[in-house]
């Protein structure tokens, strides 16, 4: 009975890490449900013209400002 | 046409085999046609949750790939009559597993039994997509505990962007189990609760299961607990195997101090 020495009982902690969690895993799932899809997209386009080692596709969000950043790494010669 | 129930959880170890087998058996012993499946390519379970390891000759691959008849290699339990059993494949790995040919088997389960239950894989990997594809209902097993939740979120999201029936633009209805409840440790605060989880979750709650050391010993003997009159979690199934055949049965309040005033005494000078 943590709540008679005024400590927060843990299954309260959990509950709220627990939504946060949760909310932000279903924002970046149902945000861009197209995602997936459209790296292949843009995998299969940058290789039909140019030599491709990797190809790295991140969303970013920094100070409120989302970003999609693609990194394409060339085959060297 | 029987009704396809795929059994989820996201996370390993939450009892989703345990709710396959109790479940299937509690449907059977509403005299209803009921089939369980294992869909968990390479790690077969549920043959021993259901104490059916030595009869397994064929399993649901080699009915999918046309190398035996449905009938050859459904299994008929001992227990009940109602009750069959379709075991995984234990040689092979999940990328067996193709679309074309989960529905043809589905729709031949279908037209055999009032429930077909699909036992899935842990995760959200391809073998989980594969169970859920066809499904028309869900349940969703999960502990009062972070990580089970928030998996679980995971797999219900995928569900509800993947399934055929989605696609379809319908609804596949969800089922929640919260299994292993410790009514001292919610008391306490130390638990999450249902309402904590339902309030999280948001799906409707099928019936809640506390923890019961005789889970253990019912696995050793595969002979599920539904079997065990005695045991709370063997109430437990039943009561959630009934509201499935479609009983109205008021929800057990089994979060609640169930000792009296005097029993309280007693524990005190314990």
């Amino acid at each position: 009975m943590f709540s008679f020495f005024g400590k927060k009982s843990s299954a309260k902690t959990a509950k709220d890490r627990l939504t946060i969690a949760i909310m932000s895993d279903r924002k970046n799932t149902t945000a861009f449900p197209f995602m997936e899809d459209m790296k292949r997209e843009i995998i299969e386009v940058v290789k039909k013209y140019m030599g491709v080692k990797a190809i790295e596709i991140k969303k970013e969000i920094e100070d409120g400002v989302e970003a999609l950043s693609i990194d394409v790494q060339l085959e060297g010669k | 046409m029987g009704i396809v129930i795929a059994v989820i959880s996201g996370k390993g170890g939450v009892g989703k085999t345990t709710t396959t087998a109790n479940v299937g058996l509690g449907i059977a012993m509403n005299e209803k046609r009921c089939v369980v499946v294992d869909f968990d390519i390479g790690q077969r379970n549920l043959d021993m949750i259901l104490g059916l390891e030595n009869r397994v000759v064929y399993d649901m691959v080699q009915v999918m790939d046309e190398e035996v008849g449905l009938k050859q290699a459904l299994i008929k339990s001992k227990i009940s009559p109602n009750l069959f059993f379709l075991a995984a494949s234990q040689t092979k790995d999940k990328s067996v597993l193709e679309s074309k040919k989960i529905l043809k088997l589905i729709n031949s389960l279908r037209d055999e039994f009032d429930f077909v239950i699909l036992d899935a894989p842990a995760g959200i990997e391809s073998g989980y997509e594969h169970t859920i594809e066809f499904a028309d209902r869900a349940i969703i097993v999960v502990n009062p505990e972070v990580s089970s939740i928030r998996d679980a979120d995971r797999a219900i999201g995928i569900l509800d962007s993947k399934s055929q029936k989605v696609k379809d633009g319908e609804e596949v209805l969800k089922y929640l189990i919260i299994n292993r409840i410790n009514p001292k440790m919610v008391q306490s605060g130390e638990m999450l609760s249902s309402e904590d989880i339902l309030e999280i979750l948001s799906i409707p709650l099928v019936g809640k299961i506390p923890e019961d050391k005789g889970i253990i010993d019912a696995s050793n003997q595969g002979k599920p607990i539904i079997l065990d009159t005695n045991s709370a979690a063997g109430r437990a199934y039943s009561r959630i195997s009934a509201r499935l055949c479609g009983e109205q049965i008021a929800m057990e309040n089994i979060e609640l101090p169930d000792s009296s005033l005097m029993q309280k005494i007693k524990e005190m000078f314990q």
